[in-house]
C-alpha cells in the first residue's frame, strides 16, 4: 500500500486537530501537541480503488507560545492549509505559512481549508481577500469540523492532488 | 610457427584469401623451373617465405568469423570456466549472473510441463516437508513440555496469580519472567518522511500501527535534533521505559529502530548496525526516491527479522521438578486426605444403616448419597423406633440424613407382641408375649376374655398360633365354676337341716356349676369330687351339733342328687363348730355358722 505523509499547518485554534478527529481514529493523546509538538494519526483513504495510507502530522499551531517546528514539516507530500473564516488573521497567517512552506519543502500539492462555516455568518471575507486568494489560484475548500462538512473532500481533494 | 605445416589436401581448407595461391599444387611439391613469368617467381618466393603464416592467421580469421565454430571452443571450456570462476571465490557474482537467467528456465520449463520438475523434485520434497513436520511438532512438544512444567512448578503458581491480577495471559507472563532480552520488533524508517519502509514483529507481541510508531519515533529525532542543535546525523540513539528499551541506528536515507524487552547484548547493536549498512547498500537508490511505496522494499523485511533475537533464562530444571514434586505430593495429599473424610464419611453412614437395618421393624433396601445428603430407603413398621434418634445417637448431622420409607408388618417378635398388646387389649394382670409367631398368654385371663381370643388373635398379623398353655377354655370354666361353687353358702335356721325355697332356688342355679365341675375336661385325669360340709353354731351340745351338721351336709346332697347330681360325686360331711366360718362373736356370725359350704377335691396329679 502506498503511504503518504501530509502535514496539517495553520494558525493557533484554527480547528486543525478537530479536523484530524473527524477523519481518523486515533491511538495518540493530544498532549503530544504541547509536548513534542506534534501529534500523527493515520487514515486509509481510496482514491480510484487504490488504497492510500495517510500519515496524518498534525502540527502545533503557530502561537506565541509555540512555533511551528518545520523539521516536522520535512518530507511531507502534501498539506492541508487551515484557516479559521471567522478570524482573518489567520487567514493572513495561512498566506504566510504557504511562502515558508515552499521555502521548506518546494511546492508540494496542498489544499486550503476555511474551516468554521458552520459560523458563516461571522466570517470575515472581503471582497479584497476574496480577490487576494483568487488571484493565488489556490484549491479553497470550505469545512466544519463540528457537522463534519468538507472534511473527508478536503482531504480525498488533497490525496488526489498528491498521487494524480 | 617454426616449421611449415604438413598439409593433406582437403577441400575445406580452401578459402577466398587463398586465391593469389596455385590450388592444384600443394606448397611444398617441386617447383616448375620452366615458368616463364618474373613477378610469378617472386609470388613463388613469397609463398614460399610466409605461406605457413599466412595461412595460420587466415584459419584464425575463420574460426573467429564463423560462429558455429566459436560455439564449439566455447562448449570446450564452459565447464571448467564455471568451476574455475567457483574456485576463484567470485561464486556470489556468478549465481547473480546466472539467478534470473534460471529463474526464467525453471519458470519457462513449468509452464512447458510441470510433470518434469516436479518428478524431478520428487525425490527431496517428502523429506523436506517430513523434516518440517518434525520441527513444528517438536517445537510444539517443547514449549507444551515447558507451560507443563511451569505450570505444576511453585514459581507457575505464581505468575499464574500474576496474570490473574494484572489481566494477563498466562504465556506472556511466563514469557516476561522467563526472558532475559528479547527485540520485540524493529521498524525501517525513512528518514524524511518518517514513513515506514519496513517493518518486522516477533510473535505474540502486541503492537501499534507501525506507520503511527514510526512517525512519531522519527518526530521525536526531529525534535531533539531541534531542541539541541545537533546534525543531521546525529539523534536519539536510546529510549528506555521501564523495562523496554528503543534502540535506535541511524542512516544516511534510513533509520533502524528496534523495541527491546529486558537487557540486551552489545551484539544487538551491531546486528542492528550491520543490517542497516547492508539494507543501504541494497537499495540506496529506493529509498532515495521513496514515494511511500513501500513495494521495492518486499524483501528486506528478511533482513529486519534477522534482528528479532531473543534469549531466554536458563531453567534450573531439578529445582522447577523438586517444586513440582512437594506440589503434586501436595496436591495428592489434599485429594488423599478428601477421599479418605469422604470415605468416613460413608463409613459412618453405613454403620448407621446397619444399625438401623438390625432394628426390629426398620428394614433398609439402599443408601445412596445425593446432592450431599444420604438418602436412606427401606420399609418400616409403623411400631419401629424412630430412625432419626439413631442419627443422633451416631453423632451424624441428622439434616443430612433423608429417609424414604415404605409402610409393612415386621414378623419381629417383639413387634408381633406389641401389635397383639395393641390389638387385644388384655386386662390387667394378663400378660402377653411372642416367641417364634407364637402367642403366649400368662397372669389371671377371664374365662369370658379367653372365649374367643384363639380367633381374634389370629388376626393379628405375625401371630402363628395362639399357645393358651394351662388357661384352657375348659379349665377356665372349672376354675370359675369350682370358686363360685367353693363361694357358695347354704344357710339353715336354727337346730334345723330343713331348706328354705330361696337356698334350694339357689341350689338350683348352682346345679349347673356343679355338673360342669364334675363333667368337666379338666378332670379326665382323675375324679373331681365335692365335699359338701355341714356346719352348726358353737350352741347346743358338740354330739348334736355333730348330728345336726351331718343332716345339714346330707340334705344338700340330696338336694343335688335330685337335680342331677352323681351320687358318687358327693361326699356329705358335718364338722359340728369345727371350721367356723366366722367367729361366733355376735348373733349374725353365729347364724351364718348355721349353713353347709361346698370343697371342690381335685386328686393331685390333676392340680395344675
Amino acid at each position: 500500500m502506498i503511504q503518504k505523509k501530509i502535514c496539517m499547518l495553520g494558525s493557533f485554534a484554527v480547528g486543525k486537530t478537530s479536523l484530524v478527529r473527524r477523519f481518523v481514529e486515533s491511538i495518540f493523546s493530544e498532549t503530544y501537541h504541547t509536548t513534542v509538538g506534534v501529534k500523527i494519526d493515520k487514515k486509509i483513504v481510496r482514491i480510484d480503488g487504490a488504497e492510500i495510507n495517510l500519515v496524518l502530522w498534525d502540527l502545533y499551531g503557530d502561537d506565541d507560545f509555540q512555533k511551528i517546528r518545520w523539521s516536522y514539516f520535512q518530507g511531507s507530500s502534501g498539506y492541508l492549509l487551515v484557516a479559521d473564516g471567522t478570524r482573518r488573521a489567520t487567514i493572513d497567517k495561512a498566506i504566510e505559512l504557504e511562502e515558508r512552506a515552499r521555502k521548506e519543502i518546494g511546492a508540494v500539492p496542498f489544499v486550503f481549508v476555511v474551516n468554521k462555516c458552520d459560523l458563516v455568518d461571522d466570517w470575515e471575507f472581503d471582497p479584497e481577500m476574496d480577490a487576494r486568494l483568487a488571484a493565488k489560484n489556490w484549491t479553497v475548500l470550505r469545512s466544519s469540523a463540528k457537522t463534519g462538512q468538507g472534511v473527508d473532500e478536503a482531504f480525498s481533494q488533497l490525496t488526489r492532488k498528491i498521487v494524480g | 610457427m617454426g616449421s611449415a605445416p604438413q598439409r593433406s589436401p582437403d577441400p575445406s581448407d580452401t578459402g577466398p584469401s587463398m586465391a593469389d595461391a596455385p590450388k592444384n599444387r600443394p606448397p611444398n611439391a617441386p617447383r616448375d623451373e620452366s615458368s616463364p613469368n618474373g613477378s610469378g617467381s617472386f609470388e613463388e618466393l613469397r609463398h614460399l617465405i610466409l605461406a605457413p603464416e599466412q595461412e595460420a592467421l587466415e584459419r584464425l580469421h575463420e574460426r573467429i568469423e564463423n560462429p558455429e565454430s566459436r560455439t564449439d571452443d566455447v562448449s570446450g571450456v564452459v565447464a571448467e570456466a564455471i568451476q574455475r570462476r567457483r574456485e576463484q571465490g567470485g561464486s556470489d557474482a556468478l549465481s547473480e549472473a546466472l539467478a534470473p537467467t534460471i529463474e526464467t528456465a525453471l519458470r519457462e520449463s513449468v509452464r512447458k510441463d510441470p510433470a518434469t520438475l516436479a518428478d524431478a523434485l520428487f525425490p527431496v520434497m517428502g523429506p523436506a516437508i517430513r523434516r518440517s513436520i518434525l520441527e513444528t511438532l517438536r517445537s510444539f512438544l517443547e514449549s507444551f513440555n515447558q507451560i507443563l512444567d511451569q505450570s505444576l512448578s511453585w514459581q507457575g503458581m505464581k505468575w499464574r496469580l500474576e496474570a490473574a491480577r494484572t489481566g494477563r495471559s498466562f504465556t506472556e507472563v511466563a514469557l516476561l519472567h522467563s526472558l532475559v532480552f528479547r527485540v520485540e520488533q524493529v521498524f525501517l524508517i525513512h528518514k524524511k518522511t518518517g514513513l515506514p519502509i519496513a517493518h518486522a514483529v516477533a510473535p505474540a507481541v502486541a503492537m501499534q500501527d507501525p506507520s503511527l510508531v514510526s512517525g512519531m519515533l522519527s518526530a521525536i529525532q526531529d525534535f531533539v535534533r531541534d531542541s539541541f542543535h545537533t546534525g543531521q546525523s546525529q539523534g536519539v540513539n536510546r529510549m528506555n521505559v521501564g523495562d523496554l528499551d528503543v534502540w535506535v541506528e541511524i542512516g544516511p536515507y534510513a533509520i533502524l529502530a528496534a523495541v527491546i524487552r529486558g537487557v540486551a547484548p552489545r551484539s544487538v547493536q551491531d546486528r542492528m548496525a550491520e543490517t542497516l549498512e547492508k539494507l543501504h547498500a541494497e537499495y540506496a537508490a529506493q529509498m532515495q526516491s521513496f514515494n511511500g511505496d513501500a513495494a521495492p522494499f518486499a524483501n528486506a523485511n528478511k533482513e529486519l527479522s534477522r534482528c528479532l533475537e531473543a534469549k531466554f533464562k536458563e531453567d534450573s530444571q531439578p529445582r522447577g521438578y523438586g517444586y513440582a514434586m512437594v506440589a503434586g505430593l501436595l496436591l495428592l495429599t489434599v485429594i488423599g486426605g478428601w477421599l479418605g473424610w469422604r470415605w468416613w464419611q460413608y463409613h459412618r453412614w453405613n454403620q448407621l444403616v446397619e444399625t438401623l437395618d438390625s432394628q426390629p421393624g426398620l428394614t433398609i433396601t439402599s443408601l445412596a448419597r445425593e446432592h450431599g445428603r444420604f438418602v436412606i430407603r427401606g420399609l418400616r413398621d409403623p411400631l419401629a423406633p424412630d430412625p432419626q434418634k439413631y442419627v443422633q445417637d451416631a453423632q451424624l448431622d441428622p439434616s443430612r440424613a433423608e429417609f424414604h420409607w415404605g409402610a409393612y408388618y415386621a414378623l419381629d417378635d417383639p413387634l408381633i407382641q406389641q401389635r397383639a398388646i395393641a390389638a387385644l387389649a388384655p386386662p390387667p394382670g394378663v400378660t402377653l408375649s411372642v416367641k417364634d409367631g407364637i402367642l403366649r398368654i400368662d397372669g389371671q385371663p377371664s374365662a369370658k376374655w379367653l372365649s374367643d381370643l384363639g380367633s381374634r388373635a389370629i388376626l393379628v398379623p405375625g401371630v402363628r398360633a395362639v399357645d393358651l398353655g394351662r388357661f384352657s377354655p375348659g379349665q377356665i370354666a372349672f376354675d370359675e365354676a369350682k370358686t363360685k361353687i367353693q363361694a357358695t353358702v347354704v344357710r339353715f335356721p336354727l337346730a334345723s337341716s330343713a331348706l328354705s325355697s330361696a337356698e334350694r332356688a339357689n341350689l338350683r342355679s348352682l346345679a349347673p356349676l356343679i355338673k360342669e365341675v364334675l363333667n368337666s375336661s379338666a378332670t379326665t385325669q382323675g375324679t373331681v369330687t365335692i365335699e359338701i360340709v355341714g356346719h352348726s353354731d358353737s350352741t347346743g351340745a358338740e354330739s348334736a351339733n355333730q348330728n345336726l351338721s351331718q343332716r345339714r351336709a346330707d340334705r344338700v346332697a340330696w338336694e343335688l342328687i335330685q337335680l342331677g347330681a352323681a351320687e358318687t360325686s358327693l361326699r356329705a360331711k358335718g364338722v359340728a363348730t369345727a371350721e367356723p366360718l366366722r367367729p361366733e362373736n355376735n348373733d349374725e356370725n353365729r347364724q351364718f355358722n348355721r349353713s353347709a359350704t361346698f370343697r371342690v377335691v381335685v386328686p393331685p396329679s390333676n392340680q395344675p
